[in-house]
Protein backbone atom coordinates (compact mmCIF):
# COMPACT_ATOMS: atom_id res chain seq x y z
CA UNK A 1 0.00 0.00 0.00
CA UNK A 2 2.84 1.96 1.01
CA UNK A 3 4.08 1.68 -2.50
CA UNK A 4 1.06 2.50 -3.89
CA UNK A 5 0.93 5.84 -2.75
CA UNK A 6 4.05 7.13 -3.26
CA UNK A 7 4.15 5.97 -7.19
CA UNK A 8 1.44 7.82 -9.22
CA UNK A 9 2.64 5.21 -11.87
CA UNK A 10 0.97 2.58 -10.06
CA UNK A 11 -2.30 4.24 -9.87
CA UNK A 12 -2.01 5.94 -6.38
CA UNK A 13 -2.30 9.35 -4.73
CA UNK A 14 -0.05 12.06 -6.95
CA UNK A 15 3.16 12.47 -4.85
CA UNK A 16 3.99 15.99 -3.69
CA UNK A 17 6.13 16.71 -6.79
CA UNK A 18 3.56 16.16 -9.03
CA UNK A 19 1.11 18.39 -7.01
CA UNK A 20 3.67 20.90 -6.53
CA UNK A 21 4.36 21.06 -10.18
CA UNK A 22 0.37 20.93 -10.79
CA UNK A 23 0.16 23.95 -8.61
CA UNK A 24 2.89 25.74 -10.48
CA UNK A 25 0.65 25.17 -13.83
CA UNK A 26 -2.07 26.46 -12.53
CA UNK A 27 -0.36 29.23 -11.02
CA UNK A 28 0.76 30.24 -14.62
CA UNK A 29 -2.73 28.85 -16.55
CA UNK A 30 -4.28 31.51 -14.46
CA UNK A 31 -1.90 34.30 -14.95
CA UNK A 32 -2.29 33.66 -18.59
CA UNK A 33 -6.10 33.61 -18.26
CA UNK A 34 -6.18 37.29 -16.45
CA UNK A 35 -3.47 38.89 -19.43
CA UNK A 36 -5.59 37.23 -21.99
CA UNK A 37 -8.57 38.42 -20.00
CA UNK A 38 -7.50 42.20 -19.52
CA UNK A 39 -6.13 42.41 -22.72
CA UNK A 40 -9.52 41.55 -24.63
CA UNK A 41 -11.24 43.86 -22.20
CA UNK A 42 -8.46 46.63 -22.99
CA UNK A 43 -9.26 45.79 -26.92
CA UNK A 44 -13.16 46.09 -26.42
CA UNK A 45 -12.64 49.45 -24.22
CA UNK A 46 -10.53 50.66 -27.17
CA UNK A 47 -12.99 50.28 -29.71
CA UNK A 48 -15.64 51.98 -27.96
CA UNK A 49 -13.18 54.79 -26.79
CA UNK A 50 -12.56 55.23 -30.64
CA UNK A 51 -15.61 55.08 -31.86
CA UNK A 52 -16.86 57.39 -29.22
CA UNK A 53 -19.14 55.23 -27.92
CA UNK A 54 -18.64 56.19 -24.55
CA UNK A 55 -21.48 57.30 -22.44
CA UNK A 56 -20.61 61.16 -21.26
CA UNK A 57 -23.32 61.29 -18.01
CA UNK A 58 -21.43 58.48 -16.85
CA UNK A 59 -17.93 59.64 -17.38
CA UNK A 60 -18.99 63.22 -15.95
CA UNK A 61 -20.21 60.96 -12.88
CA UNK A 62 -17.53 58.73 -12.62
CA UNK A 63 -14.97 61.68 -12.77
CA UNK A 64 -16.38 63.34 -10.09
CA UNK A 65 -16.87 60.30 -7.92
CA UNK A 66 -13.42 59.26 -8.30
CA UNK A 67 -11.13 62.80 -8.95
CA UNK A 68 -13.01 65.30 -6.84
CA UNK A 69 -13.89 63.09 -3.93
CA UNK A 70 -9.89 61.90 -3.88
CA UNK A 71 -8.69 65.31 -3.33
CA UNK A 72 -8.58 65.11 0.40
CA UNK A 73 -6.54 61.94 0.32
CA UNK A 74 -4.27 62.80 -1.82
CA UNK A 75 -3.98 66.70 -0.49
CA UNK A 76 -3.13 64.74 2.91
CA UNK A 77 -0.75 62.59 1.11
CA UNK A 78 1.05 65.17 -1.04
CA UNK A 79 1.69 67.04 1.54
CA UNK A 80 3.41 64.95 4.42
CA UNK A 81 5.18 63.31 0.96
CA UNK A 82 6.68 66.36 0.42
CA UNK A 83 7.43 66.76 4.01
CA UNK A 84 9.11 63.71 4.55
CA UNK A 85 11.50 64.14 1.95
CA UNK A 86 13.12 67.48 3.16
CA UNK A 87 12.87 65.36 6.82
CA UNK A 88 15.33 62.31 5.25
CA UNK A 89 17.89 65.10 3.35
CA UNK A 90 18.03 67.10 6.36
CA UNK A 91 21.05 66.03 7.77
CA UNK A 92 22.73 65.62 4.48
CA UNK A 93 21.61 69.78 3.69
CA UNK A 94 23.01 70.59 7.09
CA UNK A 95 26.14 68.71 7.44
CA UNK A 96 27.34 70.34 3.59
CA UNK A 97 25.23 73.25 4.35
CA UNK A 98 23.46 72.84 0.68
CA UNK A 99 20.57 74.27 1.27
CA UNK A 100 20.29 75.69 -2.04
CA UNK A 101 19.98 72.42 -3.28
CA UNK A 102 17.16 71.39 -1.47
CA UNK A 103 14.49 72.41 -4.13
CA UNK A 104 16.57 70.00 -6.52
CA UNK A 105 17.16 66.91 -3.95
CA UNK A 106 13.18 67.02 -3.53
CA UNK A 107 11.55 67.90 -6.40
CA UNK A 108 13.70 65.67 -8.42
CA UNK A 109 12.68 62.24 -6.01
CA UNK A 110 9.05 63.58 -5.53
CA UNK A 111 8.44 64.57 -9.38
CA UNK A 112 9.56 60.99 -10.92
CA UNK A 113 8.98 58.86 -8.47
CA UNK A 114 7.31 59.20 -5.88
CA UNK A 115 4.75 61.70 -6.07
CA UNK A 116 3.52 59.24 -8.92
CA UNK A 117 4.18 56.29 -7.10
CA UNK A 118 2.09 57.38 -3.71
CA UNK A 119 -0.76 58.91 -5.83
CA UNK A 120 -0.86 55.80 -7.95
CA UNK A 121 -1.47 53.47 -4.39
CA UNK A 122 -3.49 55.66 -2.80
CA UNK A 123 -6.42 55.50 -5.54
CA UNK A 124 -5.65 52.08 -6.00
CA UNK A 125 -7.35 51.47 -2.70
CA UNK A 126 -10.29 54.36 -3.26
CA UNK A 127 -11.06 54.39 -6.64
CA UNK A 128 -9.75 50.66 -8.13
CA UNK A 129 -11.38 48.88 -4.94
CA UNK A 130 -14.50 50.80 -4.93
CA UNK A 131 -14.80 50.68 -8.66
CA UNK A 132 -14.28 46.26 -8.42
CA UNK A 133 -16.75 46.57 -5.81
CA UNK A 134 -19.36 47.93 -7.35
CA UNK A 135 -19.33 46.23 -10.56
CA UNK A 136 -18.52 42.85 -8.85
CA UNK A 137 -22.75 43.72 -7.14
CA UNK A 138 -23.56 44.62 -10.30
CA UNK A 139 -22.29 40.72 -11.39
CA UNK A 140 -24.17 39.09 -9.27
CA UNK A 141 -27.24 40.81 -8.65
CA UNK A 142 -27.72 40.55 -12.49
CA UNK A 143 -27.76 44.44 -13.41
CA UNK A 144 -25.38 44.10 -16.04
CA UNK A 145 -27.77 40.95 -17.41
CA UNK A 146 -30.44 43.55 -17.07
CA UNK A 147 -28.41 46.64 -18.88
CA UNK A 148 -27.84 43.74 -21.77
CA UNK A 149 -31.45 43.07 -21.85
CA UNK A 150 -32.20 46.31 -22.53
CA UNK A 151 -30.25 46.72 -25.14
CA UNK A 152 -27.36 48.83 -23.74
CA UNK A 153 -23.63 47.64 -24.50
CA UNK A 154 -22.19 47.69 -20.73
CA UNK A 155 -18.67 48.12 -22.08
CA UNK A 156 -19.72 51.77 -23.94
CA UNK A 157 -22.56 52.56 -20.92
CA UNK A 158 -20.70 51.34 -17.46
CA UNK A 159 -16.82 50.23 -18.43
CA UNK A 160 -15.38 52.77 -20.72
CA UNK A 161 -16.99 55.98 -18.94
CA UNK A 162 -14.73 54.66 -15.89
CA UNK A 163 -11.98 53.19 -17.48
CA UNK A 164 -11.23 56.54 -18.77
CA UNK A 165 -12.07 58.48 -15.62
CA UNK A 166 -9.42 56.00 -13.64
CA UNK A 167 -6.77 57.21 -16.36
CA UNK A 168 -7.56 60.81 -16.00
CA UNK A 169 -8.56 60.77 -11.79
CA UNK A 170 -4.62 59.76 -11.92
CA UNK A 171 -2.74 61.84 -14.00
CA UNK A 172 -4.83 64.78 -12.36
CA UNK A 173 -4.40 63.67 -9.19
CA UNK A 174 -0.41 63.43 -10.01
CA UNK A 175 -0.38 66.52 -11.04
CA UNK A 176 -1.97 67.58 -8.24
CA UNK A 177 0.06 65.89 -5.92
CA UNK A 178 3.07 67.27 -7.95
CA UNK A 179 2.77 70.87 -6.74
CA UNK A 180 1.52 70.11 -3.21
CA UNK A 181 4.52 68.04 -2.44
CA UNK A 182 6.57 70.49 -3.61
CA UNK A 183 4.62 73.15 -1.38
CA UNK A 184 4.94 70.92 1.54
CA UNK A 185 8.43 70.23 1.29
CA UNK A 186 8.74 74.22 0.89
CA UNK A 187 7.51 75.20 3.68
CA UNK A 188 8.87 71.78 5.70
CA UNK A 189 12.27 73.15 5.00
CA UNK A 190 11.46 76.44 6.12
CA UNK A 191 10.33 75.28 9.47
CA UNK A 192 12.99 72.78 9.84
CA UNK A 193 16.27 73.90 8.08
CA UNK A 194 15.41 77.66 7.95
CA UNK A 195 15.31 77.44 3.90
CA UNK A 196 13.53 80.13 2.65
CA UNK A 197 10.62 78.93 0.08
CA UNK A 198 12.65 81.59 -2.58
CA UNK A 199 15.77 79.69 -2.03
CA UNK A 200 13.38 76.29 -2.40
CA UNK A 201 11.88 77.51 -5.57
CA UNK A 202 15.66 79.42 -7.05
CA UNK A 203 17.09 75.29 -6.32
CA UNK A 204 13.68 73.74 -8.35
CA UNK A 205 14.77 76.74 -11.21
CA UNK A 206 18.05 76.41 -11.44
CA UNK A 207 18.50 74.03 -14.29
CA UNK A 208 18.84 70.89 -12.51
CA UNK A 209 14.76 69.85 -12.78
CA UNK A 210 13.31 70.25 -16.43
CA UNK A 211 10.07 69.99 -18.14
CA UNK A 212 11.48 66.08 -18.62
CA UNK A 213 11.40 65.27 -15.14
CA UNK A 214 7.60 66.25 -14.59
CA UNK A 215 6.94 64.52 -17.87
CA UNK A 216 8.50 61.34 -16.93
CA UNK A 217 6.41 61.50 -13.58
CA UNK A 218 3.11 62.14 -15.58
CA UNK A 219 4.11 59.61 -17.84
CA UNK A 220 3.95 56.97 -15.04
CA UNK A 221 0.63 58.11 -13.51
CA UNK A 222 -0.70 57.28 -17.14
CA UNK A 223 1.28 53.81 -16.94
CA UNK A 224 -0.42 53.28 -13.89
CA UNK A 225 -3.88 54.17 -14.38
CA UNK A 226 -3.73 52.28 -17.37
CA UNK A 227 -3.14 49.02 -15.39
CA UNK A 228 -5.10 49.95 -12.25
CA UNK A 229 -8.44 50.73 -14.74
CA UNK A 230 -7.87 47.87 -16.36
CA UNK A 231 -7.58 45.16 -13.31
CA UNK A 232 -10.29 46.96 -11.35
CA UNK A 233 -12.57 46.86 -14.15
CA UNK A 234 -11.38 43.32 -15.23
CA UNK A 235 -12.11 41.61 -11.83
CA UNK A 236 -15.44 43.26 -11.45
CA UNK A 237 -16.73 41.86 -14.15
CA UNK A 238 -15.45 38.46 -13.50
CA UNK A 239 -16.56 37.98 -9.98
CA UNK A 240 -18.96 35.32 -9.10
CA UNK A 241 -20.05 33.38 -6.32
CA UNK A 242 -22.03 36.23 -4.34
CA UNK A 243 -21.08 38.42 -2.12
CA UNK A 244 -17.58 36.46 -0.93
CA UNK A 245 -17.24 36.65 -5.04
CA UNK A 246 -17.34 40.56 -4.71
CA UNK A 247 -14.58 40.07 -1.75
CA UNK A 248 -11.91 38.23 -3.86
CA UNK A 249 -12.56 40.45 -6.64
CA UNK A 250 -11.22 43.39 -4.55
CA UNK A 251 -8.76 41.47 -3.01
CA UNK A 252 -7.26 40.75 -6.77
CA UNK A 253 -7.31 44.21 -8.23
CA UNK A 254 -5.28 45.49 -5.09
CA UNK A 255 -2.59 42.95 -5.27
CA UNK A 256 -3.08 43.12 -9.17
CA UNK A 257 -2.27 46.90 -9.25
CA UNK A 258 -0.01 47.72 -6.67
CA UNK A 259 2.28 44.59 -8.09
CA UNK A 260 1.72 46.04 -11.81
CA UNK A 261 2.19 49.77 -10.70
CA UNK A 262 5.88 48.31 -8.92
CA UNK A 263 6.53 46.63 -12.22
CA UNK A 264 6.08 48.37 -14.58
CA UNK A 265 7.51 51.79 -12.31
CA UNK A 266 10.64 49.33 -12.60
CA UNK A 267 9.89 49.05 -16.82
CA UNK A 268 9.28 52.61 -17.51
CA UNK A 269 11.89 54.05 -14.96
CA UNK A 270 14.50 51.81 -17.03
CA UNK A 271 13.20 52.68 -20.56
CA UNK A 272 13.53 56.16 -19.87
CA UNK A 273 16.87 55.68 -17.65
CA UNK A 274 15.47 56.85 -14.58
CA UNK B 1 -43.37 33.63 -32.06
CA UNK B 2 -40.67 31.67 -29.34
CA UNK B 3 -39.41 28.05 -30.64
CA UNK B 4 -37.00 26.10 -29.05
CA UNK B 5 -35.58 23.47 -30.67
CA UNK B 6 -33.77 20.51 -28.59
CA UNK B 7 -31.70 22.76 -26.36
CA UNK B 8 -29.44 21.15 -23.64
CA UNK B 9 -26.52 23.11 -21.65
CA UNK B 10 -24.75 21.58 -19.20
CA UNK B 11 -22.65 23.80 -16.64
CA UNK B 12 -19.18 22.76 -15.62
CA UNK B 13 -18.29 23.75 -11.54
CA UNK B 14 -15.54 26.15 -10.92
CA UNK B 15 -13.52 23.90 -8.53
CA UNK B 16 -13.48 20.74 -11.25
CA UNK B 17 -16.02 18.00 -11.00
CA UNK B 18 -18.92 16.30 -13.62
CA UNK B 19 -20.45 19.06 -15.39
CA UNK B 20 -24.03 19.65 -14.13
CA UNK B 21 -26.63 19.01 -16.92
CA UNK B 22 -29.18 21.82 -16.14
CA UNK B 23 -30.90 21.12 -19.68
CA UNK B 24 -31.46 18.40 -21.94
CA UNK B 25 -33.18 18.54 -24.77
CA UNK B 26 -35.34 20.82 -24.10
CA UNK B 27 -38.27 21.72 -27.50
CA UNK B 28 -41.02 24.09 -26.75
CA UNK B 29 -43.05 26.55 -28.76
CA UNK B 30 -44.50 29.88 -27.27
CA UNK B 31 -47.33 30.93 -29.70
CA UNK B 32 -47.38 34.57 -30.00
CA UNK B 33 -49.17 36.81 -27.71
CA UNK B 34 -49.45 33.90 -25.58
CA UNK B 35 -49.14 33.95 -21.74
CA UNK B 36 -47.11 30.76 -21.12
CA UNK B 37 -46.36 29.61 -17.31
CA UNK B 38 -43.28 27.65 -17.11
CA UNK B 39 -43.01 25.49 -13.73
CA UNK B 40 -41.41 23.09 -11.94
CA UNK B 41 -39.18 22.67 -9.45
CA UNK B 42 -36.28 24.91 -7.86
CA UNK B 43 -32.91 23.83 -10.57
CA UNK B 44 -35.04 22.58 -13.05
CA UNK B 45 -33.68 24.85 -15.47
CA UNK B 46 -36.17 27.11 -15.69
CA UNK B 47 -34.34 30.38 -15.07
CA UNK B 48 -31.62 29.24 -17.18
CA UNK B 49 -34.10 28.78 -20.73
CA UNK B 50 -35.75 32.31 -19.57
CA UNK B 51 -31.75 33.72 -20.02
CA UNK B 52 -31.55 31.64 -23.33
CA UNK B 53 -34.40 32.93 -24.39
CA UNK B 54 -32.50 36.41 -24.05
CA UNK B 55 -29.30 35.57 -25.19
CA UNK B 56 -28.06 36.17 -22.26
CA UNK B 57 -26.63 32.45 -21.64
CA UNK B 58 -25.59 30.30 -25.00
CA UNK B 59 -26.82 26.50 -25.35
CA UNK B 60 -24.56 23.83 -25.62
CA UNK B 61 -26.68 22.67 -28.15
CA UNK B 62 -30.11 23.37 -30.34
CA UNK B 63 -31.16 26.92 -31.40
CA UNK B 64 -34.30 29.70 -30.19
CA UNK B 65 -35.83 30.90 -32.71
CA UNK B 66 -37.27 34.29 -32.03
CA UNK B 67 -39.75 35.66 -34.49
CA UNK B 68 -37.72 33.27 -36.73
CA UNK B 69 -33.90 34.96 -36.17
CA UNK B 70 -31.85 32.29 -33.92
CA UNK B 71 -30.56 33.97 -30.84
CA UNK B 72 -27.96 31.62 -30.02
CA UNK B 73 -26.23 32.10 -33.64
CA UNK B 74 -26.47 35.75 -33.19
CA UNK B 75 -23.46 37.94 -32.92
CA UNK B 76 -23.60 40.33 -29.91
CA UNK B 77 -24.56 43.29 -32.47
CA UNK B 78 -27.29 41.28 -33.72
CA UNK B 79 -28.19 40.44 -29.98
CA UNK B 80 -28.45 44.18 -29.20
CA UNK B 81 -31.03 44.82 -31.84
CA UNK B 82 -32.94 41.67 -31.23
CA UNK B 83 -33.23 42.84 -27.47
CA UNK B 84 -35.21 45.61 -28.11
CA UNK B 85 -38.05 43.62 -29.01
CA UNK B 86 -37.99 41.93 -25.10
CA UNK B 87 -38.77 43.29 -21.62
CA UNK B 88 -37.49 41.15 -18.87
CA UNK B 89 -37.78 40.87 -15.17
CA UNK B 90 -34.91 38.88 -13.18
CA UNK B 91 -35.37 37.15 -10.47
CA UNK B 92 -33.39 39.06 -8.19
CA UNK B 93 -35.06 42.01 -9.78
CA UNK B 94 -31.56 43.48 -11.11
CA UNK B 95 -32.81 46.93 -10.14
CA UNK B 96 -29.77 49.49 -10.57
CA UNK B 97 -29.13 50.85 -6.93
CA UNK B 98 -27.36 53.79 -7.73
CA UNK B 99 -30.37 55.05 -9.44
CA UNK B 100 -33.78 56.43 -8.15
CA UNK B 101 -36.82 54.20 -8.47
CA UNK B 102 -37.90 56.75 -11.14
CA UNK B 103 -34.91 57.08 -12.77
CA UNK B 104 -34.82 52.55 -13.26
CA UNK B 105 -38.26 53.10 -14.85
CA UNK B 106 -37.44 55.75 -16.93
CA UNK B 107 -33.75 54.08 -17.63
CA UNK B 108 -34.69 52.47 -21.27
CA UNK B 109 -36.97 54.88 -22.56
CA UNK B 110 -34.11 57.83 -22.39
CA UNK B 111 -31.90 55.62 -23.37
CA UNK B 112 -33.35 53.71 -26.60
CA UNK B 113 -36.11 56.38 -27.67
CA UNK B 114 -36.23 60.02 -29.07
CA UNK B 115 -39.58 60.48 -26.31
CA UNK B 116 -38.68 64.22 -24.70
CA UNK B 117 -38.28 64.23 -21.04
CA UNK B 118 -42.09 65.32 -19.98
CA UNK B 119 -43.49 62.45 -22.18
CA UNK B 120 -41.15 59.82 -20.67
CA UNK B 121 -41.79 61.21 -16.64
CA UNK B 122 -45.66 60.98 -17.50
CA UNK B 123 -44.97 57.26 -18.65
CA UNK B 124 -42.96 56.72 -15.57
CA UNK B 125 -46.27 58.18 -13.37
CA UNK B 126 -48.14 56.39 -15.64
CA UNK B 127 -46.23 52.85 -14.78
CA UNK B 128 -45.91 53.96 -11.13
CA UNK B 129 -49.88 54.33 -10.51
CA UNK B 130 -49.91 50.84 -12.25
CA UNK B 131 -48.19 48.80 -9.65
CA UNK B 132 -50.00 51.21 -6.89
CA UNK B 133 -46.15 52.78 -5.94
CA UNK B 134 -46.96 56.37 -6.61
CA UNK B 135 -44.85 58.80 -4.68
CA UNK B 136 -42.01 56.06 -4.66
CA UNK B 137 -39.99 57.84 -7.69
CA UNK B 138 -37.57 59.46 -5.50
CA UNK B 139 -36.53 56.74 -3.27
CA UNK B 140 -33.60 54.28 -3.76
CA UNK B 141 -33.68 50.89 -4.43
CA UNK B 142 -32.32 50.14 -1.00
CA UNK B 143 -35.37 51.93 0.79
CA UNK B 144 -37.98 49.38 -0.75
CA UNK B 145 -39.34 46.44 0.84
CA UNK B 146 -39.11 43.08 -1.27
CA UNK B 147 -42.06 43.58 -3.27
CA UNK B 148 -42.30 47.03 -3.39
CA UNK B 149 -38.53 46.33 -5.71
CA UNK B 150 -40.66 43.39 -7.29
CA UNK B 151 -43.15 45.95 -8.55
CA UNK B 152 -40.49 48.66 -9.30
CA UNK B 153 -38.81 45.71 -11.91
CA UNK B 154 -42.17 45.00 -13.41
CA UNK B 155 -42.64 48.36 -14.04
CA UNK B 156 -39.53 48.69 -15.99
CA UNK B 157 -39.73 45.52 -18.02
CA UNK B 158 -42.91 46.15 -19.29
CA UNK B 159 -42.40 50.66 -19.85
CA UNK B 160 -41.17 50.19 -23.27
CA UNK B 161 -44.25 47.75 -24.43
CA UNK B 162 -41.89 45.16 -25.51
CA UNK B 163 -43.56 42.72 -27.72
CA UNK B 164 -42.00 39.96 -25.78
CA UNK B 165 -42.20 40.15 -21.98
CA UNK B 166 -40.14 37.68 -19.62
CA UNK B 167 -40.94 37.29 -15.65
CA UNK B 168 -38.96 35.51 -13.50
CA UNK B 169 -41.09 34.95 -10.29
CA UNK B 170 -42.86 37.70 -10.66
CA UNK B 171 -44.49 37.15 -7.32
CA UNK B 172 -41.76 35.84 -4.98
CA UNK B 173 -41.80 37.34 -1.96
CA UNK B 174 -44.78 39.32 -1.82
CA UNK B 175 -48.37 38.67 0.46
CA UNK B 176 -50.99 36.79 -1.10
CA UNK B 177 -53.28 40.17 -2.05
CA UNK B 178 -50.19 41.69 -3.35
CA UNK B 179 -49.51 38.72 -5.31
CA UNK B 180 -52.66 38.30 -6.62
CA UNK B 181 -52.79 41.94 -7.47
CA UNK B 182 -48.83 41.56 -9.31
CA UNK B 183 -50.63 38.45 -11.67
CA UNK B 184 -53.55 40.15 -12.36
CA UNK B 185 -51.87 43.44 -13.56
CA UNK B 186 -49.53 41.43 -15.76
CA UNK B 187 -52.60 39.16 -17.39
CA UNK B 188 -54.35 42.89 -18.40
CA UNK B 189 -51.19 44.08 -19.07
CA UNK B 190 -50.31 41.16 -21.67
CA UNK B 191 -54.33 41.44 -22.94
CA UNK B 192 -54.04 44.86 -23.35
CA UNK B 193 -50.83 44.56 -25.49
CA UNK B 194 -51.10 41.53 -26.76
CA UNK B 195 -47.18 40.42 -25.98
CA UNK B 196 -46.14 37.20 -25.76
CA UNK B 197 -45.34 36.78 -22.18
CA UNK B 198 -43.28 33.73 -20.84
CA UNK B 199 -43.98 33.85 -16.67
CA UNK B 200 -41.69 31.21 -14.39
CA UNK B 201 -43.60 31.40 -11.06
CA UNK B 202 -43.26 28.88 -8.14
CA UNK B 203 -46.73 30.53 -6.62
CA UNK B 204 -49.31 28.19 -9.08
CA UNK B 205 -52.18 28.82 -7.17
CA UNK B 206 -52.17 32.09 -8.97
CA UNK B 207 -50.20 31.37 -11.95
CA UNK B 208 -52.96 29.01 -13.13
CA UNK B 209 -55.72 31.79 -13.01
CA UNK B 210 -53.80 33.56 -15.84
CA UNK B 211 -52.06 31.47 -18.04
CA UNK B 212 -53.32 30.19 -20.87
CA UNK B 213 -50.44 27.35 -21.63
CA UNK B 214 -48.15 25.79 -19.03
CA UNK B 215 -44.71 24.13 -19.29
CA UNK B 216 -43.67 22.04 -16.99
CA UNK B 217 -39.95 21.45 -16.22
CA UNK B 218 -38.04 18.32 -14.23
CA UNK B 219 -34.77 18.16 -14.02
CA UNK B 220 -33.54 19.90 -17.62
CA UNK B 221 -36.33 18.12 -18.90
CA UNK B 222 -40.02 19.67 -20.21
CA UNK B 223 -42.27 16.22 -19.04
CA UNK B 224 -45.39 18.56 -20.26
CA UNK B 225 -46.35 21.20 -22.23
CA UNK B 226 -50.12 22.25 -22.64
CA UNK B 227 -53.16 24.07 -22.07
CA UNK B 228 -53.79 25.37 -18.37
CA UNK B 229 -57.30 23.04 -17.69
CA UNK B 230 -54.77 19.97 -19.17
CA UNK B 231 -52.16 21.00 -16.73
CA UNK B 232 -54.73 21.40 -13.86
CA UNK B 233 -56.55 17.75 -15.46
CA UNK B 234 -52.98 16.27 -16.18
CA UNK B 235 -52.96 12.63 -15.01
CA UNK B 236 -48.90 12.39 -15.18
CA UNK B 237 -48.22 11.94 -11.80
CA UNK B 238 -45.11 14.31 -11.63
CA UNK B 239 -47.44 17.37 -12.93
CA UNK B 240 -50.32 16.36 -11.58
CA UNK B 241 -48.05 16.04 -8.23
CA UNK B 242 -46.45 19.34 -8.47
CA UNK B 243 -49.70 21.28 -9.50
CA UNK B 244 -51.94 20.06 -6.42
CA UNK B 245 -49.06 20.24 -4.37
CA UNK B 246 -49.47 16.76 -3.22
CA UNK B 247 -46.72 15.28 -0.64
CA UNK B 248 -47.07 11.70 -1.80
CA UNK B 249 -45.44 11.20 -5.24
CA UNK B 250 -42.53 11.05 -7.41
CA UNK B 251 -41.19 14.25 -7.25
Amino acid sequence: MAAQTTNPSKGGEPGAFAAFLASIGGGFLSAAQTTGGMTILLARILSRVLRIKVDGRELWKNLYKMAVKSLPIVVVTALFTGAIMVIQAATIVKRYGAEGLLGWGAGFGTLREIAPLLTALMISGRVGANNTAELGTMVVTEQLDALRVLAIDPISFLIAPRFIAIVSTLFMMTLFADALALLGAAYTGQALLGVSPTTFYNGLTAGLLGFGDVANGLLKSVVFGLVMALASCYFGLSTSGGAPGVGRAVNATVVTSAAGVFVLDYLVSFALGG
Amino acid sequence: MISIQSVSKAFRPAGGGPPNQVLEGVSLDVPASCLYGLIGPGASGKSVLLKMIVGLLKPDAGSILVDGADVTQASELDLQKMRLKFGMLFQNNALFDHMTVGDNIAFPLRRLTDLPEDQIKSRVMERLAHVALTGFEGRLPAGLSGGQKKRVGVARATITKAPIVLYDEPAAGLDPVTSQKIFELLREEQRASGATVIMVSSDLDRLLTVTDRVGMMYRGRLIFDGTTHEAKTSTEPRVRQFVHGLTEGPL
